[in-house]
C-alpha cells in the first residue's frame, strides 16, 4: 500500500532542495565560490547550515531508534555528537579557518608542503570515511522509503543520490548552504510537530500514567552497553566530531576565526535542541512501540510511532512530515559529504577545475548508492558511531597535533594515521565477521576507540620524535599563520 | 577625608604627587599591519609562543573538564545503581542527567571557552602590535 501523503511530503522536500539549489546557481560564479561561498556566509546562516548537514540519519533516526534498542546507553550518543562539537571549538575552529584551506588535505599541504605522500594518503582518508558515512545515510533512505511508502527500498537511495548530484552539480557550496540551512529548521520542525501532538494526545490519557509506572521497569530492562563501550562510544564521538571532512568544510565559510567560533557556539545550541526531540520521541517509543527494540526495524521508530498512537488522519500526516524531515537528513548530509569528496577527488585527479567537481560528484554518489543497496542495514547510529571512531583515530590526530604542536613531522603523521586506520579498521572487520561474545576482547575489538586513537597519538608522537630533523623549515611561520588572530576584514 | 588633612600618613599625599596614569594604546589604525606572515623578530615569535601556549591550556583544560564530567557521570550510573531510585515523572534521575542535563552544560562550556579565547587573543594583539 503506498502511504499517499508520505509519498507527496517526499517529493515536496525534494523539489524544495533543488528549487534553493537553482536559486543558489545565479550566485555562484568561480571555483572559490562552488568550494567555499567565497567565504562571505554569516554565523546564524552558518550555524544552522552546519546544523543542518551534521544532523543526518544517525540523529534523526538512529537516535530514537538506539534508545529503543539499547535504552539508557542510546542517550550517550547524542550527548556525543554535542560534545564533539564542543571538543571542535576549542581545538579546531578558529586554527582551522585561519589556515585558509580548503578540505583537510589542503591543510596537510599547507602544513607540511613538501610531503606529497601525506597529502594523498589524506585524500584516500577523506574519501573512504565520507563512502563510509554516505553508506548508512542510504540504509535510511530506504528503509524509510520502504516502511512509509511501501515502494521497494532501492529507490530511496537512487532518489537521494540524484537530488544530491543535480543539487551540488548545479550550485556547489553556495546553493548548498542555502539548502543546508533551510534543512535545518525543516529537520527541527519536522520532529517538533509530531512530538507535540504526540505528548498532547498522550500526557492526559489515563493509560499513560500505568504506562510510565511500568516505564521504570522497562528502561532498566533494556540491556544497554557496558562501562568500556560506552567510554569508547564517548572518546571515539568526541574526537570523531574533529575530524569529520564534511564538518569541517563548513568552517572554511566563515570571514574569520572568531566568526568561526561564534558559529561553533550557536551550533551547540542548535544541536542541543535538537536533541531533545529524538530522545523524547525515543522514550516515547519505549512506551508505545516497545516491540520494535527485539526487531531490526529499531530505527523506523521515528515514523512508525505517530500512526501507533494516533489513528486515522492526523497519524498519517504527521507520519508524512517525518518522512519529510528524514529525507530532509539524508539528502543535507549527504550533499554535504558528496562537497567535500567530489572536493577531494577533483583535486587530487581533475587539478581542481568546476568540471572536474562536477564529474568527481556523479563519482561521489555513485559508489555508495551501489554498497547500500547490495549491503543490509544495521543500527543508524551506532554504523555512524563506527565511522566516528575510524575519524578519530584519522585524520583527529593529524589535526591536533598538525595544529597544536610545532614538532610534528610529515613521516610521523602518516606512520600514527597508517596506524590508528589499520588498528581501528581492523579491529571493526573482525569483530562484525566474529559472532558476539561477551567477552572484555570483543568488547574492546568492537569498540575499538579507547585503545586505538591514543595508539594513533602514540605512533604519532614517537615517529615525529625519530624524525626531527625533519621538521619543515617553515613551521614557525605556519603556527603564528594558524593562530595569530586575523584582522576583521574579510580576505 | 584623611587625604585633605596635612597630617596624611605618607604614601597618600606621594599618591597625590605621582602624574596621572597614561595608558598606553597603539592606534587602531588599520594601516598597521600586524606581523603575522613572517615573525621575523624573536620577540614576535615569542608572544607568538606564549598565545599558542595559552590557547592550549584553555582548550585542554575545557576539554579536560568535559572528559571527566562525562567518563565521572557514567562509571556512577555503572557503580551507584541506587541513583535509579529518583525519578521525576516516574523517569529516573539518570535518563532525566543524560536526556536533559547535559546540554546546558555543554552550551556554558562552549560560551566561557569562546570569550576566554578571544581575551587571550586581545591581549596577544595589545602586547604585539608595536
Amino acid at each position: 500500500m503506498i502511504n499517499l501523503l508520505s509519498a507527496l511530503a517526499l517529493v515536496v522536500v525534494c523539489v524544495t532542495t533543488m528549487l534553493i539549489a537553482f536559486h543558489g546557481l545565479r550566485l555562484s560564479r568561480t571555483t572559490s565560490d562552488f568550494y567555499v561561498a567565497s567565504r562571505t556566509v554569516r554565523p546564524w546562516w552558518n550555524a544552522s547550515a552546519i546544523g543542518g548537514e551534521y544532523l543526518s540519519a544517525a540523529s534523526f533516526l538512529g537516535v530514537a531508534g538506539l534508545i529503543v534498542l539499547s535504552g539508557q546507553s542510546g542517550l550517550w550518543f547524542p550527548i556525543g555528537y554535542t560534545a564533539g562539537y564542543l571538543m571542535l571549538l576549542l581545538f579546531v575552529a578558529a586554527p582551522l579557518r585561519r589556515s585558509q584551506a580548503y578540505t583537510i588535505p589542503d591543510f596537510a599541504q599547507i602544513r607540511f608542503e613538501e610531503s606529497k605522500s601525506l597529502r594523498k594518503i589524506t585524500t584516500y582518508l577523506v574519501v573512504v570515511i565520507c563512502w563510509l558515512y554516505i553508506v548508512p545515510q542510504m540504509h535510511g533512505a530506504a528503509l524509510t522509503l520502504s516502511i512509509a511508502t511501501g515502494l521497494p527500498g532501492w529507490l530511496g537511495p537512487v532518489i537521494v543520490a540524484a537530488v544530491v548530484c543535480i543539487t551540488v552539480v548545479s550550485g556547489g557550496m553556495r546553493s548548498v548552504t542555502f539548502v543546508q540551512a533551510f534543512q535545518y529548521w525543516f529537520k527541527l520542525a519536522a520532529l517538533v510537530i509530531p512530538t507535540i501532538f504526540l505528548l498532547i494526545q498522550v500526557i492526559p490519557e489515563q493509560s499513560s500514567t500505568a504506562r510510565l509506572e511500568s516505564i521504570a521497569t522497562q528502561l532498566e530492562a533494556v540491556a544497554g552497553l557496558n562501562l568500556y563501550e560506552t567510554i569508547s562510544i564517548i572518546l571515539a564521538l568526541l574526537f570523531g566530531t574533529l575530524g569529520l571532512p564534511h564538518v569541517l568544510v563548513r568552517f572554511y565559510t566563515n570571514p574569520t576565526g572568531q566568526a568561526a567560533r561564534s558559529t561553533t557556539v550557536i551550533v551547540l545550541g542548535l544541536l542541543s535542541v535538537f536533541y531533545l526531540l529524538p530522545t523524547t520521541l525515543g522514550v516515547l517509543g519505549l512506551l508505545y512501540t516497545p516491540q520494535l527494540g527485539g526487531s531490526a526495524e529499531s530505527d523506523a521508530t521515528v515514523l512508525l510511532l505517530p500512526s501507533a498512537v494516533l489513528d486515522g488522519f492526523l497519524g498519517d500526516a504527521l507520519t508524512a512530515i517525518v518522512v519529510g524531515g528524514a529525507f530532509a537528513a539524508f539528502l543535507s548530509t549527504t550533499s554535504g559529504l558528496v562537497v567535500s569528496l567530489a572536493g577531494a577527488l577533483s583535486q587530487e585527479f581533475f587539478a581542481g577545475t568546476v568540471r572536474g567537481f562536477r564529474i568527481s560528484t556523479v563519482l561521489a554518489t555513485a559508489l555508495p548508492v551501489f554498497i547500500a543497496v547490495v549491503t543490509s542495514s544495521l543500527a543508524l547510529a551506532g554504523a555512524i558511531g563506527n565511522v566516528f571512531a575510524f575519524t578519530a583515530s584519522t585524520i583527529c590526530p593529524l589535526l591536533l597535533l598538525g595544529i597544536w604542536w610545532r614538532s610534528l613531522t610529515a613521516r610521523g603523521a602518516i606512520a600514527g594515521m597508517l596506524a590508528g586506520a589499520i588498528a581501528c579498521g581492523l579491529s571493526l572487520i573482525v569483530s562484525s565477521l566474529l559472532s558476539e561474545v561477551d567477552a572484555l576482547w570483543f568488547h574492546m575489538l568492537r569498540q575499538p576507540a579507547a585503545w586505538s586513537v591514543p595508539l594513533a597519538f602514540v605512533v604519532m608522537i614517537a615517529v615525529s620524535r625519530a624524525t626531527a630533523r625533519s621538521i619543515p623549515s617553515n613551521t614557525d611561520r605556519i603556527m603564528a599563520r594558524l593562530h595569530v588572530p586575523d584582522r576583521d576584514s574579510v580576505f | 577625608m584623611k587625604r585633605d588633612s596635612p597630617e596624611a600618613p605618607l604614601p597618600g599625599r606621594f599618591a597625590e604627587q605621582r602624574p596621572q596614569r597614561v595608558r598606553v594604546q597603539a592606534p587602531q589604525d588599520a594601516s598597521l599591519t600586524i606581523a603575522t606572515a613572517k615573525p621575523e623578530h624573536t620577540a614576535q615569535e615569542f608572544y607568538v609562543q606564549q598565545l599558542i601556549r595559552s590557547q592550549l591550556r584553555l582548550a585542554c583544560a575545557v576539554a579536560a573538564g568535559l572528559l571527566t564530567m562525562l567518563v565521572g557521570i557514567s562509571a556512577l550510573l555503572a557503580f551507584w545503581p541506587a541513583v535509579y531510585e529518583f525519578a521525576l515523572w516516574h523517569i529516573p534521575l539518570p535518563w532525566w542527567i543524560l536526556g536533559v542535563g547535559i546540554y546546558p552544560l555543554i552550551i556554558v562550556a562552549g560560551m566561557l571557552f569562546n570569550g576566554a579565547a578571544a581575551r587571550n587573543e586581545k591581549r596577544y594583539r595589545s602586547i604585539s602590535r608595536d
